[in-house]
């Protein structure tokens, strides 16, 4: 290995261990709600280890655990799952020329977390930068599997964490990642924008709201590029 | 039967993730649509931080003793001076530690 990608992949991992940390909470409040609900140890960890969503996971569960029927939950899985469409379309310029294993490893790897330290504007171009989202989004699947362990073997002997306010964490780094990048008007109105919509979506308890909110966001960034384009 | 379903579940969050990194799918990205698509990472980033700041047991807590605020109030203020991912983090954080222990 040369000296190269091993500090691509630190970085990776010391970029993603704020976002790691702060998912702990959730992954042992999952580990020990599937333990709750009679699921096995063994299929607790698989939650984690393949489907690796944090509320897909915590929602399906419960359906899976009170009969719902197959159709329902995989239709729920889909509606929650389905932002990341949106992760997919805005990298395909720069994975899909990818070899099948990178797309399949960093494909897998594609959450919120991942596509949020996405955002350089050379991302994914040549081989270090590929080592460092391997790290990061590896790094974080660690993690993710090892709070659910945490949740499995000691949920319920530990209190809620979900209160903490761990998820502040989570909030301070998408701010880091988001204002350095706000550079026009156009970015500034599709935050706002976005932003405004996921709240008021958030208090409706809209299952699709945070990819209505992106695409509400999105499309006012554009129309003002547009606009400031043709003027 | 348990393990049949997490495996199909596993199969909708991986095809939701991977479709649009596949070469072969057939989809061509026009100009314009790349140009919203530059939106989606402010735009998705937004929509998930501003809640978490602003939102608690479903309803809008916008009150001044709201750590979230503070601390969010912060972060962006560093974010904006400063660029760096520790100050912003670093900063944020500290404020809304001292806020939730204030109130």
């Amino acid at each position: 290995m040369t000296k190269g990608v091993q500090t691509a992949l630190r970085k990776g991992v010391v970029d993603m261990l704020p976002l790691s940390f702060a998912v702990l909470p959730w992954g042992i409040l999952f580990g020990s709600i599937a333990v709750q609900r009679g699921f096995s140890w063994f299929e607790a960890q698989m939650f984690s280890a393949l489907i690796f969503g944090g509320a897909v996971q915590i929602v399906t569960v419960e359906l899976i655990a009170d009969n719902v029927s197959l159709l329902t939950i995989l239709f729920t899985a889909f509606v929650i799952s389905s932002r990341h469409f949106l992760y997919g379309l805005s990298l395909r310029e720069r994975l899909s020329p990818q070899p099948l294993k990178w797309r399949l490893g960093l494909g897998f790897l594609l959450t919120d977390e991942l596509f949020a330290v996405s955002g350089h504007r050379r991302a994914y171009q040549g081989r270090l930068r590929l080592f460092y989202a391997l790290a990061a989004g590896g790094s974080f699947y660690l993690a993710w599997n090892l709070w659910t362990f945490i949740g499995i073997v000691a949920g319920a002997s530990l209190p809620d964490l979900t209160d903490l306010g761990l998820d502040f964490a989570i909030a301070a780094t998408f701010i880091a990642l988001v204002i350095p990048s706000i550079k026009t008007l156009a970015t500034l109105v599709a935050c706002l924008a976005g932003a405004t919509a996921a709240v008021v979506f958030q208090l409706w308890q809209f299952e699709l709201g945070l990819v209505c909110a992106a695409l509400i966001g999105m499309s006012a960034g554009y129309v003002v590029s547009k606009m400031r384009g043709a003027a | 039967m348990t393990f049949v379903t997490i495996v199909l579940l596993a199969c909708v969050t991986f095809t939701t993730r991977y479709l649009f990194l596949e070469g072969r799918l057939p989809v061509r990205l026009s100009s314009n649509f790349k140009q919203f698509l530059s939106f989606s990472g402010p735009a998705v980033l937004s929509a998930i931080f501003v809640p978490i700041l602003l939102v608690h047991d479903n309803q809008l807590d916008l009150s001044l003793q709201n750590p979230y605020l503070w601390g969010g109030a912060m972060a962006v203020a560093a974010g904006y001076r400063t660029g760096s991912v520790y100050w912003t983090v670093g900063l944020g954080t500290l404020v809304f530690v001292l806020v939730g222990y204030v109130f």
